[in-house]
């Protein structure tokens, strides 16, 4: 290992855990005060479940909690399935990886940009703007890390695998779907993962493309920051971020079971 | 009926031509090796008869069948890879199944075939398990399993032991022999590892770099009476040395520059054999008798300096100069049966050979 | 290498879903957006011509200093962001291989909850009656609240906290891959800890480095949410002033001449910082 240099090694602990705290804290403080009974800022009250009650019943946010999940799901499913038909066409032989820095777009363009667009586009193609479009403006999302991401997997597969399918009689389709397919599977898993929660976490394209009809979850979120400040939101936080744990806890499964980036 | 036979077969891969013109015919029902140093195409010959690759030109035939156009999973033909390529998200018993649940077999039947093949190489306890969970030996049996379990005509071993240590390669080599024996499945195995292609081969042929076959016949046949210097040098060490022919009809011999003449046997005489021309001369180092006394009944002697002694275990090798400055390598079993003459670097030595142990090659 | 052994008789349009709707949605769009913003229209909606006025338009102190501030904005949050990343992901990489994983989950919980949840967060925090003032104020150290939010201070202080991890996946993954045996046999061979780091270390891992380092910066050079929402109307950057002629009534496509003009900016300085990291990361050979 490296060499030991304990001031060295202090300093760097520090740094770290100042950067943990960094990141925890406004969530934690979020946390605590979703179960204060009253409002902040008024200090600690009394323990209580009120709020997240009150989140239960709010209508206007399962609605948009709703809107998320179809959008995400959506998203998620496009992706995927061009994502598959993507490979299945390289699986057979063709040179469809040199389209893949078409794909990089993504990263290079602010997503600022890429709404602003989307948005010129959509009224010069005069598709009204709601759900539909909001999914469209996903799924772009989505496509620029699938396609990368699956396909570099990909490449990286041992081909000998699918040559020895092949020997021992599969046809091609059979070798795909047996073979390739399959040990893709994780990294399938992990960026439909992946997009999902870009998707459901999203802010600007949904700001840009939601249009007056469709309300995703962040947008619901800033309409309650502007208006008014209530623990109903810690409490959302608090369930939001169990969701998340758990999400990245089964992403974490994927990970340390098979390779897969 | 299941022999393979190769006609004109040229390939050309990114680095240039690969294969030349192969013509070859592997017999039926035995064991085949195909030796050449690495790079030489050996394994894209291989890959081209189990329809990996396309040929450029040439034919391959399979028994009386033409089939060059065939694809890959309608060849009779398996392939056992270097690395094994076992599925790695199927478990044991999957990957060996593979081949039958693709021929909609029965379920009861297939587990029968399965399970008694799995027996036979001694992985019953290892059914279950995923193939990353097994040592090297264990999966090279079960690539092994996974190749023959639905009864190919041919089967086609790339390399397959490079992988393993020395004494399991050992061990392998005599169970692969076994197998071969037993299945009457013709085997075309390559290597560039010359130990392990003349325990196995009933026959086998040379590939030199250049993608050509130089010599074809059995082991013995080969390492005895090699018909090139390249496959002289290429199978087990050999000493080679050049000088002029004289006296081919009468008295054959061979008159080295610095060292003087030699007598040779010449079983069968060439059209490059001509008085006076340049030839060379093979000898291996264990048909060389070393001592330092003289000794009668050999048609052959010279004398040198010992240079270097390297001891084997089961032999020593002496590295021994001579008059005119070239080398000569010799090998010695230490039998020991009775106290030997010890031979010591700077020693003052004579080497002996028979002129029925020297192999005459064309310069 | 991979042997070309299947034949590609399937038709091109299986594959091909992927491409035709980036290209349809991502490509398009931007190509529209691109040719727009040189097109001028009258006020009846009618097209009458090509001009760059729109663009000389941008060209004057106001909008230039919006330009500046944003690039500023995304340069300091990403070295910043890479102060802080690199440590922790060396750390992750060579000094806390079980800890790793720990490490990993819960620097990604925060990345995948939803974005806006850590501004909400944030004001909590830095609200004027908000929690850090709170307890400033319980403890004594202050005696009025001090103004945090709507100041570009909560907005350096939330893009880096939000940008933080973009940064640090890339620069961790291709440490991880590094091999310590490298780091050994410099520190064998009597370079110090510093010198390792600069010659050795950086170098070999400069791909994932500049992969993080453009991660954050081209975002933020376009971030819209975070100064919008926590900067107040202090300071103006792209993101705020594209959406603004957008949502505004008749300038739209001034709006979008904004956006390809600083997008312009973007990919010039982008290219330059991408040679200078470059050359700031490669050691020094040695000439002959």
């Amino acid at each position: 290992m490296v060499k030991s240099n304990s001031f060295a090694t202090i300093c760097h602990l520090l740094i770290i855990a100042a950067t943990y705290v960094f990141l925890y804290t406004p969530i934690i403080v979020l946390l605590v005060f979703s179960f204060n009974s009253a409002t902040f800022p008024a200090p600690w009250t009394k323990f209580t479940w009120a709020w997240y009650e009150e989140l239960l019943a709010s209508v206007h946010l399962w609605k948009a909690f709703l809107n998320s999940l179809i959008i995400a799901s959506c998203a998620t499913l496009i992706s995927l399935i061009a994502g598959v038909l993507f490979i299945f066409y390289a699986a057979q032989g063709g040179k469809i990886g040199k389209f893949l820095p078409l794909f990089y777009g993504n990263l290079i363009i602010p997503e600022t940009v890429l709404a602003v667009s989307l948005l010129g586009f959509f009224s010069f193609a005069m598709i009204p703007l709601g759900m539909t479009t909001l999914i469209l403006a996903h799924t772009l999302l989505g496509l620029g890390f699938v396609i990368p991401m699956v396909y570099a997997r990909f490449k990286e597969l041992d081909y000998r695998l699918t040559e020895a399918s092949l020997v021992l009689g599969a046809t091609p389709i059979q070798t795909f779907f047996k073979i390739t397919l399959p040990m893709l599977r994780p990294t399938l898993l992990a960026t439909s993962l992946l997009v999902f929660i870009l998707s459901f976490d999203d802010f600007v394209l949904s700001y840009f493309c939601a249009g007056s009809t469709a309300q995703t979850l962040s947008l619901y979120i800033l309409s309650m920051l502007r208006s008014e400040i209530s623990p109903v939101v810690n409490a959302l936080s608090a369930v939001l971020l169990v969701l998340s744990s758990g999400l990245v806890w089964i992403f974490f499964s994927l990970r340390t079971r098979t390779k897969i980036f | 009926m299941r022999s393979i036979r190769l006609k004109g077969l040229k390939k050309s891969l990114e680095g240039g031509l690969v294969l030349n013109g192969i013509d070859l015919v592997i017999p039926s029902g035995k064991f085949f090796a195909l030796l050449g140093p690495s790079g030489c195409g050996k394994t894209t010959l291989l890959r081209l008869i189990a329809g990996l690759e396309q040929a450029d030109s040439g034919k391959i035939f399979l028994g009386e069948r033409d089939i060059t156009e065939l694809p890959i999973h309608e060849r009779p033909i398996n392939i056992v890879f270097q690395n094994y390529a076992l599925f790695p998200h199927l478990n044991v018993f999957d990957n060996v199944a593979y081949s039958l649940k693709l021929k909609k077999l029965p379920k009861e039947l297939i587990k029968e075939k399965v399970l008694k093949i799995l027996e036979a190489f001694h992985l019953e306890r290892h059914v279950h398990k995923l193939t990353t969970q097994l040592s090297g030996g264990q999966q090279q049996r079960v690539a092994l399993a996974r190749a023959i379990v639905n009864e190919p005509d041919v089967l086609l071993l790339d390399e397959p032991l490079a992988a393993l240590d020395f004494k399991l390669r050992e061990r392998m080599l005599i169970e692969l022999i076994e197998l071969q024996d037993k299945l009457k499945t013709t085997f075309l195995y390559v290597t560039h590892d010359q130990f392990e292609a003349l325990t196995v081969a009933d026959q086998m042929a040379i590939m030199n770099p250049s993608g050509q076959i130089e010599q074809i016949g059995t082991p013995k046949e080969i390492y005895e009476f090699p018909s090139t210097s390249f496959v002289a040098r290429f199978v087990g060490t050999t000493n080679i040395l050049s000088g002029t022919l004289h006296q081919l009809d009468t008295d054959p011999h061979i008159s080295i520059e610095g060292l003087g003449q030699f007598k040779l046997q010449v079983p069968q005489k060439r059209e490059w054999m001509q008085e006076g021309c340049n030839a060379l001369i093979s000898i291996r180092p264990e048909k060389i008798f070393i001592s330092k006394k003289e000794v009668k009944n050999f048609s052959n002697v010279v004398k040198g300096i010992v240079s270097s002694i390297v001891y084997h275990g089961r032999s020593t090798q002496y590295n021994v100069l001579l008059n005119n400055k070239s080398r000569l390598q010799v090998f010695e079993q230490n039998e020991e049966h009775f106290p030997q003459e010890v031979i010591d670097y700077d020693n003052e030595v004579y080497l002996y050979w028979q002129k029925e142990n020297v192999t005459l090659l064309e310069q | 290498m991979k042997k070309k052994t299947l034949s590609s008789e399937y038709p091109f349009a299986i594959g091909i879903p992927a491409v035709i709707w980036q290209i349809l949605f991502f490509y398009a769009p931007l190509l529209l957006l691109l040719v727009g913003s040189f097109l001028t229209w009258s006020d009846t909606n009618t097209f009458t011509g090509v001009s760059l006025d729109k663009f000389t338009f941008f060209f004057r102190g106001s909008y230039l200093s919006v330009i500046a501030s944003s690039l500023l904005l995304a340069l300091s949050n990403s070295i910043i962001c890479f102060l802080i990343a690199y440590p922790l992901a060396y750390f992750m990489a060579f000094k806390g291989r079980k800890w790793q994983n720990l490490l990993l989950f819960f620097l990604i919980v925060p990345f995948w909850t939803n974005f806006l949840l850590h501004v909400y967060a944030w004001f909590f925090v830095l609200e004027r009656e908000g929690f850090l003032n709170t307890l400033l104020q319980w403890l004594g150290i202050t005696s009025e609240p001090i103004i945090f939010l709507n100041s570009t201070f909560a907005t350096m202080v939330m893009m880096v906290y939000y940008y933080m991890p973009f940064i640090l996946l890339p620069m961790y993954s291709s440490l991880e891959k590094f091999d310590v045996k490298l780091i050994e046999a410099s520190y064998d061979l009597g370079a110090s800890w510093l010198q390792t780091l600069r010659k050795i270390v950086l170098p070999l891992c400069s791909r994932g480095i500049k992969t993080g380092f453009f991660l954050v910066f081209i975002p933020s050079f376009g971030e819209f949410a975070i100064p919008e929402l926590m900067g107040g109307d202090r300071r103006m950057f792209v993101g705020t002033v594209v959406s603004q002629f957008i949502l505004g009534d008749e300038t739209g496509s001034f709006g979008a001449a904004f956006t390809v003009f600083s997008c312009v900016v973007l990919l010039i300085s982008s290219l330059a910082l991408y040679f200078f990291i470059d050359w700031l990361l490669k050691p020094k050979a040695t000439r002959w």
